[in-house]
């Protein structure tokens, strides 16, 4: 018993670790000290990181089928070809399995990026292509206006995301990424402003840049279906000590000004949320009934009246807690949906919906399925089957045919009072009816 | 009575004593009835001692499924049955759409058996209950024809219904179906209505009511008999022949029948409420009146009532139509439907109802398969008519009605075959018998005796009508008869009827003996190979997939893979959804990913197809699918072109000229995905001769998940929307243009993978000198 206790209290404590194993692939071991504070607030959270060169001939996400790492961190533009078992299929499967990436390039960042990225539903910009605003420009920047400011109100609108209070301006250098218009998944969490293009700051322009104006996205994020989550960002300097502790200052405009750059609050946000310490969502019971009953069936007739009740809890802090919203919705499926409804929260946590079944049978579905930016997608369905009136439970008597009840009923009454008058009548004169 | 003994020689040796006792004469008839039951079973065998007890084809699948579920759960819970693994998702009501009394009456067996203690498996009750029906089927010819003629004539026509195989196709052991039961209820219908007719007795009036409750509880062919028996009054109203007990038989039994058969809940009020019934009602009202008149007639039989009887009849006639007429069109009754209206006009259905149109046994018939399913009897059962409407009395008349409708509903579909296959055995027995009664009477030297007992079995006018028969050859050629001509004529008569039971066997043996699920091929040297890819492909499903996954398959796989793979269905053979089956083939006609948006849209699980190409099996899915896509335009016009699938000069093939919305369709890409078995070039189509036209493609939105050892099934999975994970961009659509390094890794792959350890490549990579400050990286 004791050793089921240890046992069990060991494999809670190292799936918890599993989930904070990181690896982080630089192309310089400088990096671990030019980031250092990005990587401290990680550890801090209870990451362990593991530091590699991306060329080490010893790379290797998984072991026996088994991934070694939750999450993966590049910060390795300058890579040509990952070492060892790693490239970019091993690193999309990565994600399709689960994985999570956070991933920063920079103008240098080679094709290998180009290639991740363009696997994740959007592109990164030329090599050497920067992001350029000579209007919203750093007062730090060496005079090709790459290290941009970007207000905080280019920021998605999530705050799962990015964070409920972010108003500091954030530094930016890097390269641009455009975003597939079709692709409903990626999101663009920071955008450059109207002023804005990426195009290689070293040359003259001569083509229309692939990115400008608010279109050029600096920091993209991806929640794949099966809950991944990918953020890339143009800059890998954004993550940097000295973005971090930097002062801001526009050069034009409105003066943007602050002590210090929103980079280190961002950045501590999005990499919680890439992570999945935050944003979570999970259906922890699903019951329905019906109406007055205790018990779940799985078999209604067509007007019952259903009891549908999930709870929903997010992960917050490390803990799955009671989940609040407005706006979950239930819908009762077959084919369309018959019946769309808001599901009211009890105040014992549960979400619940009473409705009629629709006078039609069928096999339908209770569907659950909340998508909401920053959020995993929360979906739950459940197939029953709603079966027509048994051949007992039609009315007995309805009022339309009392009518026919009467003359039924009379009818037999006739019969009988007749067969008395056929048995005692005696005819006087006995005659055939027939010829 | 001689001819009886004469037909059957293994009672020859009887001939001479029978005729002192009626003892004898039931003797020879229990002997004859009980070896024609016997016979008809044993030739029903075939399928089962060349294959296996199993249930056929494809409609005997649900029976034998909703039969096994009412043994098991009883019948109440089987009338209130509401099937969610069929015609997903919308759900069957089994109790409510099926003719329920195949699986009463073999349930009742089963319950009778077991509790004599006989422990016997449903499913040998279900393979078994054809053939057994079929000698209750002899049994019931034999009443109705010696009602209609003679008894010698019954035996006849008794052992003729046996074996014939237009009526052992639908009865062999394992065929399941309505038809089995429903022939033996037909029978016997007529018969009791012939007897009530007869007597005009009240009691034979309630078995008719009974017999028909029966039949309505066995088959949708019911309404066969519910208009032929008005009919049959109507015309006896026209040629004058009203008598009480027309009167009598008919008003009772409609009036009780109706109330039964409207206790069928698939029949429910449509005996009041359909143009298919509203003959009976008619007729019904218009005896009535004509009962009326006749009574008012007798009050005073005088002449001038005589002119008012004739004028009101018909004004009643008149009035009963108009009335009918009028509430059809204010719709309180519903019009003809689809099926019935094909029966009228042939075209109707191939323009309108393109799915009555597809099932082939809903094709016109063509003499061949006349001959094919009577042989001897199509040629002689004209005489039998002939010598009934000579002869003609209120029976004879139905049975020349019964025969007339019987051979224009045989004509226009191969299926009801079935309803003329056992008039014919009727006529012709009637035929057989005069022949031998002609033949063989100059024997007896004691013809007398015999015209007396005949005389005594038949109705009115006997002794006139036994003559007639007699006297036409008489005068013609019985004074030049000798024996040799009289040997000669049996003979040559003991011939026909010899090839007739030997084309019967063969018919039976090799038409109709086959279980469709199970084929066999023969090879050269005669070695027979079982293909048992159905079942193999269903066993696969059952042990392999979620136990509420659903299948995706055209209408004609949905009860098997209901009653073999136990798994949800979207479409199957009970086609009452004509809009649900042409989703399913908007979907096999779309390409992959318009269909992926049904399937989703529907929950599709996996899809299965029957390619016959490795085999040449010609049953396949691309044989059908032109179905398939007319189905579909029917319902979608805008999406879906039947001419889209045709070349241009019109022609229907798969190969390289075919066109490219076939080629690109679900159906053929599944059908051909990864084929390269089959022909002398691989991947050649042996069906259709062809080498399929678009090859070697992937697919993106299925897997195959199981092909047949014959590649005759082929099952695939549909991938579910999370599988397509990330929103990748394909490189066609990347407006920049990277020189892709996936490739790069995979061109220096395969002499380097074999080592793990591989080292990157960084771009400027720093080199690390001694005493010298590293640049920052850009």
């Amino acid at each position: 018993m004791k050793l089921y206790l240890i046992l069990g209290v060991f494999l809670c404590f190292s799936a918890a670790k599993a989930e904070q194993e990181t690896l982080v692939l630089v192309d310089n071991l400088n990096i671990r000290e030019t980031h250092s504070q990005f990587f401290k607030s990680l550890q801090d959270r209870g990451y362990s990181l593991t530091y590699k060169l991306a060329d080490d001939a010893n790379l290797v996400l998984a072991k026996y089928g088994e991934y070694l790492y939750k999450n993966l961190i590049i910060f390795a533009p300058s890579v040509l070809e990952f070492g060892g078992l790693i490239d970019t299929e091993a690193i999309t499967k990565f994600i399709d399995d689960g994985g999570n990436l956070l991933m920063a390039g920079n103008a240098a960042a080679g094709d290998v990026y180009r290639e991740i990225a363009s696997e994740c539903g959007f592109e990164m910009d030329e090599e050497s292509a920067a992001v350029i605003d000579h209007f919203n420009y750093d007062a730090s920047d060496d005079g090709d206006h790459t290290r941009i400011v970007v207000s905080p109100k280019n920021l998605i609108n999530a705050p799962t995301i990015v964070g409920a209070q972010n108003t500091h301006p954030v530094l930016f250098e890097g390269t641009g990424l455009i975003l597939d218009k079709d692709n409903s998944l990626v999101l663009p969490i920071l955008t450059a402003d109207s002023t804005a293009y990426s195009y290689n700051p070293k040359s003259q322009v001569k083509e229309y840049p692939h990115a400008v104006g608010r279109k050029t996205v600096l920091i993209a994020a991806l929640q794949a279906r099966n809950n991944a989550r990918i953020v890339f960002s143009g800059s890998l300097f954004f993550f940097s000590d000295e973005a971090f502790n930097s002062a801001v200052s526009k050069v034009h405009g409105d003066k943007l000004k602050a002590e210090s750059s929103g980079n280190k609050a961002l950045a501590a946000h999005l990499s919680a949320w890439a992570f999945g310490e935050r944003g979570r969502l999970r259906v922890r019971n699903v019951q329905h009934q019906r109406q007055g009953d205790k018990v779940s069936t799985n078999t209604y007739t067509i007007t019952d009246t259903v009891v549908y009740r999930i709870e929903i809890e997010e992960l917050k802090n490390g803990k799955w807690q009671p989940f609040e919203a407005t706006d979950v919705q239930l819908e009762f499926v077959r084919i369309d949906p018959f019946i769309r409804t808001t599901l009211k929260r009890q105040p014992s946590g549960a979400y619940e919906a009473v409705f009629k079944v629709p006078d039609v049978w069928g096999v339908y579905q209770f569907k659950v399925d909340y998508d909401r930016v920053g959020y995993t997608r929360l979906y739950h369905s459940t197939q029953v089957s709603v079966r027509p009136l048994q051949h007992t439970q039609y009315e007995r008597f309805i009022p339309s045919a009392y009518p026919y009840y009467v003359s039924a009923f009379s009818m037999m009454v006739g019969v009988f009072l007749f067969s008395f008058v056929f048995l005692y009548y005696k005819e006087e004169t006995p005659k055939t009816k027939s010829e | 009575m001689p001819a009886t003994a004469v037909a059957k020689p293994e009672n020859g040796r009887n001939k001479g004593i029978f005729h002192n006792t009626a003892g004898f004469s039931t003797l020879i008839t229990v002997t004859v009835l009980s070896l024609a039951w016997l016979a008809g079973f044993a030739s029903r065998l075939f399928a089962v001692i060349r294959f296996e007890s199993i249930i056929h084809e494809f409609d005997p699948w649900f029976n034998y499924r909703s039969t096994a579920y009412m043994v098991q759960h009883g019948f109440y819970n089987f009338l209130n049955w509401f099937d969610e693994r069929a015609w997903y998702p919308l759900g069957r009501i089994v109790g409510g759409t099926v003719y329920p009394g195949l699986m009463i009456t073999s349930g009742t067996i089963h319950w009778i058996l077991h509790a004599l203690n006989i422990p016997i498996h449903i499913r040998d009750i279900c393979v078994f209950l054809a053939p057994v029906f079929s000698g209750l089927t002899a049994i019931a010819t034999y009443l109705l024809t010696s009602e209609i003629w003679s008894r010698g004539a019954g035996l006849f026509a008794a052992c003729f219904i046996a074996i014939v195989p237009g009526y052992s196709s639908r009865s062999v052991a394992g065929s399941y179906d309505n038809e089995g039961i429903a022939i033996f209820a037909l029978q016997f219908t007529y018969y009791l209505w012939l007897k009530s007719v007869k007597s005009g007795s009240i009691f034979w009036s309630i078995c008719t009511a009974l017999s028909y409750f029966y039949m309505v509880s066995a088959w949708g062919g019911y309404v066969f008999i519910i208009n032929l028996i008005p009919l049959h009054v109507f015309v006896l109203l026209v040629m004058g022949r009203f008598s009480q007990r027309l009167f009598v038989s008919y008003t009772v039994f409609y009036i009780i029948g109706l109330l039964l058969s409207m206790q069928i809940p698939f029949v429910g009020f449509q005996p009041i409420r359909t143009s298919e019934h509203m003959a009976a009602s008619g007729v019904f009202a218009l005896l009535m009146a004509v009962g009326a008149l006749k009574y008012l007639h007798s009050l005073n039989p005088k002449g001038q009532w005589k002119q008012l009887l004739i004028v009101g009849g018909f004004l009643a006639a008149v009035a009963v139509f108009l009335v009918v007429v009028l509430l059809t069109y204010m719709g309180v009754i519903a019009p003809w439907s689809g099926r019935f209206y094909s029966l009228w006009d042939t075209a109707y259905a191939k323009i309108h109802i393109p799915i009555i149109a597809s099932v082939s046994e809903h094709q016109p018939t063509t003499w061949s398969s006349f001959f094919f399913d009577l042989h001897v009897l199509v040629c002689t059962f004209p005489v039998g008519l002939w010598y009934c409407i000579k002869n003609i009395n209120d029976e004879r008349v139905f049975v020349a009605l019964y025969a007339l409708s019987a051979v224009y509903f045989a004509g226009v579909m191969v299926r009801l075959m079935l309803t003329l296959t056992p008039v014919v055995c009727v006529l012709a027995g009637i035929a057989f018998s005069i022949l031998l009664d002609l033949v063989l009477r100059e024997d007896e030297m004691c013809p007398p005796p015999v015209e007396s007992e005949e005389s005594k079995s038949l109705y009115d006018k006997a002794g006139k009508l036994k003559k007639r028969p007699h006297e036409t050859p008489n005068g013609a050629s019985e004074a030049g008869l000798g024996m040799n001509v009289r040997s000669g004529t049996l003979i040559a008569f003991m011939i026909l009827l010899m090839l007739f039971s030997v084309h019967c066997t063969w018919a039976t043996s090799n038409a109709y003996s086959s279980p469709s699920i199970v084929l066999a091929s023969y090879g050269n040297d005669g070695s027979r190979r079982i293909l048992d890819d159905f079942r193999e492909a269903y066993g696969w499903l059952s042990q392999n997939t979620a136990e509420d996954a659903r299948i995706m398959s055209w209408w004609d796989y949905g009860y098997q893979i209901a009653g073999m793979g136990n798994r949800t269905t979207l479409v199957d053979n009970n086609t009452w959804n004509n809009s649900h089956i042409a989703l399913v083939g908007k979907a096999m006609a779309s390409n992959e990913s318009a269909a992926y948006s049904i399937m989703t849209a529907l929950d599709v699980d996996y899809v299965l197809v029957i390619f016959g190409g490795a085999i040449g099996y010609s049953g396949d899915d691309i044989n059908k699918f032109i179905w398939m896509v007319r189905i579909a335009e029917g319902e979608h016009p805008k999406d879906i072109h039947e001419a889209d699938y045709f070349t241009e000069r019109g022609e229907y093939r798969v190969d390289s000229e075919a066109s490219k919305t076939m080629l690109n369709c679900l159906m053929y890409k599944l059908s051909y995905y990864r084929y390269d078995s089959g022909g002398s070039p691989p991947g050649y189509d042996r069906t259709r001769g062809a080498l399929p036209g678009n090859r070697g493609f992937k697919l993106t939105y299925l897997e195959e998940a199981y092909t047949t050892e014959h590649w005759l099934v082929r099952i695939y999975r549909v991938k579910k929307p999370d599988e397509f994970n990330r929103p990748r961009l394909p490189v066609a659509k990347r407006t920049i243009s990277t020189t892709n390094s996936v490739s790069k890794k995979l061109a220096i792959g395969p002499g380097t993978t074999t080592s793990k350890r591989r080292k990157g490549l960084l771009k400027n990579k720093p080199t690390v000198v001694k005493g010298k400050k590293v640049a920052r990286l850009e």
